[in-house]
């Protein structure tokens, strides 16, 4: 089991990334981790899903947003972060259920796309790909954080 | 087919949940005081944690295509905190609104890609 804790740099843990540390255009180094049942089912409450919801052919899937308190971990670990980031917006595209009774090994890869200041506030976007192991696009992801001064 | 909806008061214990899971020590979560200084009304739930309340209408509203070519596009506008009943909605379109007593506080799409 791979917990986001687990892969995620924690805010105060190491030096934060200030706003001109990141790098347009840059690779994140690749990143792998497991969502394992138990993920799955502590997923399901923390966000009060329903999961009949997710069931398909009698078979169990999670909520394809359980990718989202891993979100952060790629980018994390190349660009630590630093206290006070709001999270400003995300789109997410599905390609695959993750199956709730299974370890499912997920291989990330993302890169810098933009960073900019709009009404006085500094922003980054980014974006990753996630497939499975086995080569299976899971979900592809843009986001946008404020950094703050 | 009418607009989903669905209402969730908001308090502490949920955001250090979803904060348990997401793993992060972002004080912007957890400590009132400094949210104060911020000029927020309080601790922010989780951005991402407002995008799964929303998630889970779509997942209601598309079915089992949400899974296989589910586009979900939120964008957070104004902060959520303890105290709060957030009320989210996706209307026929799948435009999303999610509000709590100040206003607006998400903005989004839900949609299925082609085949």
């Amino acid at each position: 089991m791979t917990r986001p804790s687990d892969i995620k740099p924690r805010e105060d843990s190491v030096p934060g990334t200030p706003f001109a540390g990141f790098k347009v255009g840059a690779k994140l180094d690749e990143l792998r981790f497991t969502i394992t049942p138990d993920i799955v089912e502590e997923y399901f409450a923390s966000v009060e899903a329903d999961r009949k919801l997710y069931q398909i052919d009698d078979r169990q899937a999670a909520p394809p947003n359980v990718l989202l308190p891993y979100m952060t971990c790629a980018l994390y670990r190349n660009y630590p972060p630093i206290q006070g980031i709001v999270m400003a917006e995300v789109e997410m595209r599905f390609h695959h259920p993750i199956w709730a009774n299974e370890n499912t090994e997920i291989v990330v890869n993302g890169e810098i796309v933009d960073k900019f200041e709009k009404k006085g506030r500094r922003y980054v976007r980014w974006k990753a790909h996630y497939k499975r192991a086995d080569g299976q696009p899971i979900a592809e992801l843009i986001n946008q954080f404020n950094v703050p001064e | 087919m009418t607009a989903m909806k669905r209402e969730i008061p908001i308090n502490q214990q949920q955001i250090d949940l979803y904060g348990k899971i997401n793993g992060d020590n972002d004080i912007i979560h957890y400590d009132h005081d400094y949210c104060l200084k911020r000029g927020f009304r309080g601790t922010l739930v989780h951005g991402p944690h407002l995008t799964a309340f929303a998630a889970d209408l779509a997942a209601k509203k598309f079915g089992k295509d949400w899974l296989y070519r589910g586009r979900l596009h939120t964008k957070w506008v104004a902060p959520v905190c303890p105290g709060d009943v957030l009320k989210i909605e996706i209307a026929d379109d799948g435009s999303i609104v999610e509000s709590v007593g100040q206003g607006v506080t998400v903005v989004g799409r839900a949609s299925l890609d082609d085949k």
